[in-house]
């Protein structure tokens, strides 16, 4: 039983990670409907450039939250200045298609700069734990999660509460309206986009501590974060956490009851039945697509 | 002028044909070319390079079928790349004869994988569908990597070594390859001109449009899946056997997952030959950026760069880009299409049948429900045979709604809608359009890439697996293709762009494909809507005639005067449900219907008063 709750503990605070790693990923979908396949390669230039600050200055990689989201948040918006402002219009292949180039070209990039070989930040927390009752749990995990679902929230907040984030749902919504109650549509996407970027920046200093990671490790994680928004629902913010949550804990319970070489199968077969049985998942919502929006 | 007129279009004409000829022409040099270069030069580089252009370009050539044709992006091809050599090697290793012998099963297996995942995942589109074709392709890398015992895991399989003579170098493979790669282009070259091909189009421009003009999309879907797999699976037996190493990373390949949708797309998808040459351009590029860089991570640099160029500046690739250059070139030199319509009297009678037949379409109790809304609420009504029944409502009284759940757009939540005396309303939509349904739309719904013609003879009126293979454009269909469009005035305009068309002219090609359905009943959404006042007359004028030949009509439409001329009986919605029914007359005097359009703001007097 401890070896149980041990277990979904483990998964819980992974699934916090994955839950702002996956944040952007669902905004951006949710604002522009497009999605962003480059996500886990900015997830992974993060993390490069997590380990870059650490390895120099020995600041800590969770602190340097605070310099890799503005970096990233710009990152973004020139993305979109350059690149995906000029798929308005086209076909959602052609977004798929050129956000997959854009990974390809960071894979490349961090592989020119750092090599094709495992990387990992190692603060002195990253191998203590705490115990709690007869549950350990990893100093890093804790951290990383804690600032996950505080950022999380802030990210929540700033969506619901702010006018900047009623004019991104408004505009998700109906672009047409929103630009007739004075909303600047696409100063608006720029920013969403950005934002979007700007979470693989937190995203990535918490992924360095808890993995190692080389440039090719975005396929792993771009696919485990669509299976977080499929399984949470596509372009739900809430929807992402519990999807992260549900393949954080499978991940854990497939390596302690399975075998940890199936580890990696879990975001594919959660992919596969979601999209099969439920294909809006769980928060997701049908929505009438028949309306003409010329 | 007319004759100026001629000859220019003659010019036109010849300057194409000359420049399709040379096309031709430069495409059968290239493979004589190819065919001899091992027999005269024993430059074993060039032969490996060829060789990896052949194998490139067949998968090239596969993707393109789902992806460019169907327009379901695929990002995981090479999964059937893998799937072809771990059958070849599995096969060999177990059996101990030569790989040649199993290199066919690899690609029947490809096949059967992809049909069986189509059937599985075809109710997905868009966006859900790439997502899984990349995981299909890491779950498959997952389990070459899991599956020890089966596999060989992470070391892979070791394949034996070829037994032929060593100075025929790499030949036997390069034959193979190459006829591989014009088998693939021959099945493409097949499966662009067949009723399968038009209707993978049809699918990529406007799923729902052509399961409402009979085009049974799943199969065709499974099916394109399945093509695209099968000489995939064959070139990863031939692939493996050349390398004799099969890994997970190399075979599951996510480089030539990569490269494939590289190919296709600076090549141009959605051609028989662009994916093909842009295999070429690519391995060539390839190669130089390995002897510029020396880094498989500049490559992936490269790589990215190319694609995201081709995405942003060339997005319809080169052949298509050159083809419609020498177009506008040629056509530059010729007076721009005539916008004017043939209006002249049409021969038939308008004679309307006084005597209304029996019940043809019967909608019973009818409901459906967006949120909260309950956008058509148990509505009841029938269509008789042979009357121009209309269907009127104020703004969002459910008329479109209704014609959505009739023809199968949407599934109704409650009650039947019945069809000449078929109950239909579980049917897909493509099966309610063989029973006799027809429908146009309020914002016309071509295809926008195809020509007119190709539009109007892409319905079809049921399924047959042998009308596959039958040629998109010929014989009879044809033919009566070009009588409705001179029917509807449309015939000189049979070879332009759908696009092209004004919305007036979009409206009658739409009526056009309508009715190479053969439809009994014909539901026209806002026929009038939009178009000038002389299109108007023609259609009016057209929808009498066809009235007359014995097609019955419903129609949704504001034009109230429009409907007082035309219509009888007229049914008016609101808030969802039937209020009202009679003839004109009897409507424009009905107490409810004022109502319910003076309870939504509307001028009665204006609208109605006519």
């Amino acid at each position: 039983m401890t070896g149980f709750v041990q277990t979904l503990v483990n998964g819980l605070l992974l699934g916090g990670v994955y839950a702002l790693a996956a944040s952007g990923l669902t905004l951006v979908f949710g604002v522009m409907n497009v999605i962003n396949v480059a996500h886990g390669a900015m997830l992974i230039l993060a993390a490069y450039l997590t380990y870059t600050i650490w390895s120099h200055t020995g600041i800590d990689p969770i602190l340097s939250i605070l310099i890799t989201t503005p970096i990233m948040f710009g990152f973004g918006w020139l993305l979109y200045r350059v690149a995906i402002r000029r798929l308005a219009g086209t076909a959602a292949s052609m977004s798929v298609l050129l956000t997959f180039a854009i990974a390809l070209m960071i894979e490349g990039s961090l592989g020119l700069v750092y090599q094709g070989t495992f990387k990992s930040v190692t603060p002195s927390y990253f191998d203590t734990s705490m115990q709690v009752g007869p549950i350990y749990v990893t100093t890093a995990r804790l951290y990383a999660c804690a600032t996950a679902l505080v950022i999380i929230v802030c990210l929540f907040l700033v969506l619901t509460k702010t006018w900047v984030g009623r004019a991104i749902r408004a505009s998700a919504q109906n672009p047409q309206v929103a630009r007739l109650v004075g909303i600047d549509v696409k100063a608006v996407a720029a920013f969403a986009f950005a934002l979007g970027v700007a979470t693989t920046g937190a995203g990535g200093s918490l992924i360095s501590v808890l993995y190692p990671f080389l440039p090719a490790s975005h396929y792993q994680w771009i696919s485990r974060l669509l299976g977080v928004i499929v399984l949470g629902g596509m372009g739900s913010l809430p929807g992402a956490v519990i999807g992260a949550l549900a393949i954080g804990v499978g991940e854990t319970m497939t390596t302690a009851y399975i075998s940890p070489s199936w580890q990696t199968a879990v975001p594919y077969v959660v992919i596969f039945v979601v999209l099969l049985v439920r294909p809006q998942g769980i928060l997701g919502r049908r929505t009438r697509q028949d309306i003409v929006t010329a | 002028m007319s004759m100026l007129r001629g000859v220019n279009a003659l010019r036109r004409i010849n300057a194409l044909r000359a420049g399709r000829l040379a096309y031709v022409g430069a495409l059968i040099l290239a493979t004589a070319w190819l065919i001899v270069f091992p027999l005269y030069s024993h430059n074993i580089y060039w032969q490996g390079i060829l060789f990896f252009s052949f194998l490139l370009a067949v998968m090239a050539s596969g993707w393109n079928i789902i992806s460019g044709w169907a327009g379901y992006i695929s990002l995981g091809q090479s999964a059937f790349m893998g799937l072809g050599a771990y059958t070849t090697a599995l096969l060999t290793l177990h059996l101990h004869r030569t790989p040649w012998l199993f290199v066919p099963v690899g690609g029947v297996l490809a096949a059967a994988v992809a049909a069986l995942l189509g059937v599985v995942i075809m109710r997905t589109r868009g966006h859900s569908f790439v997502i899984i074709t990349i995981a299909f392709l890491l779950i498959l890398q997952l389990l070459a990597l899991n599956l020890r015992g089966f596999t060989g895991g992470s070391t892979g399989l070791t394949m034996p070594i070829t037994t032929f003579p060593r100075d025929w170098q790499y030949a036997p493979f390069y034959y193979v390859m190459l006829g591989l790669l014009l088998l693939a282009i021959a099945m493409s070259w097949a499966i662009r001109r067949t009723k399968f091909g038009t209707g993978l189009i049809a699918i990529r421009e406007d799923e729902d449009k052509a399961g409402g003009v009979g085009i049974n999309a799943p199969v065709y879907k499974v099916l394109a899946f399945a093509a695209s797999a099968v000489l995939i699976g064959v070139a990863g037996g031939v692939y493996a056997y050349f390398i004799t190493f099969v890994d997970y990373r190399g075979m599951f390949s996510i480089q030539y997952a990569v490269l494939i949708v590289l190919a296709a797309l600076l090549g141009g998808r959605g051609t028989i030959m662009g994916p093909v040459l842009g295999a070429f351009a690519v391995q060539i590029l390839q190669d130089q950026a390995n002897q510029h860089f020396g880094s498989s991570q500049a490559n992936i640099v490269v790589y990215g760069a190319v694609m995201a160029g081709v995405v942003l500046f060339l997005p319809r690739g080169l052949v298509p880009s050159v083809a419609e250059w020498a177009r506008t070139y040629v056509a530059r030199r010729e007076e721009g299409l005539s916008g004017a319509i043939d209006l002249r009297p049409s021969a038939v009678p308008a004679v309307r049948d006084s005597e209304p037949g029996p019940v043809l379409l019967e909608v019973k109790g009818l409901t459906k429900t967006f949120g909260g809304l309950r956008a058509v609420d148990d509505l009841s009504f029938s269509v008789r045979e042979g009357t121009i029944t209309g269907l009127i409502g104020p703004n969002g009284s459910g008329k479109t709604t209704a014609f959505n759940l009739i023809d199968g757009m949407m599934r109704n939540e409650g009650g039947e809608v019945w069809l000449a005396g078929e109950q239909v309303d579980r049917l897909p939509p493509w099966s309610r359009a063989h029973a006799g349904l027809g429908r146009t739309f309020q914002i016309t719904r071509l295809f926008r890439e195809m020509t007119v013609l190709e539009n109007v003879v892409a319905p079809l009126r049921d399924f047959r697996w042998r009308q596959l293979f039958a040629d998109a454009v010929a014989g009879h269909e044809a033919e009566r293709a070009e009588e409705l469009l001179e029917f509807v005035g449309m015939r000189r305009f049979r070879d332009a762009q759908a696009a092209a068309l004004s919305y007036g002219q979009q409206k009658l090609v739409e009526l056009a494909q309508v009715l190479m359905l053969d439809p009994k009943v014909i539901l026209l959404d806002e026929p009038a809507g939009g178009i000038n006042p002389t299109l108007i007359e023609r259609l009016v004028e057209k929808i009498r005639e066809l009235n007359a030949m014995g097609k019955t009509f419903l129609i949704v439409e504001h034009n109230m005067p429009l409907v007082a001329d035309l219509c009888d009986p007229v049914i008016v919605l609101a808030r969802g449900t039937r209020i009202a029914e009679g003839t004109p007359a009897e409507i424009q005097r009905d107490p409810l219907v004022l109502d319910a359009y003076l309870g939504e703001g509307w001028a009665v007097e204006e609208a109605v008063g006519a």
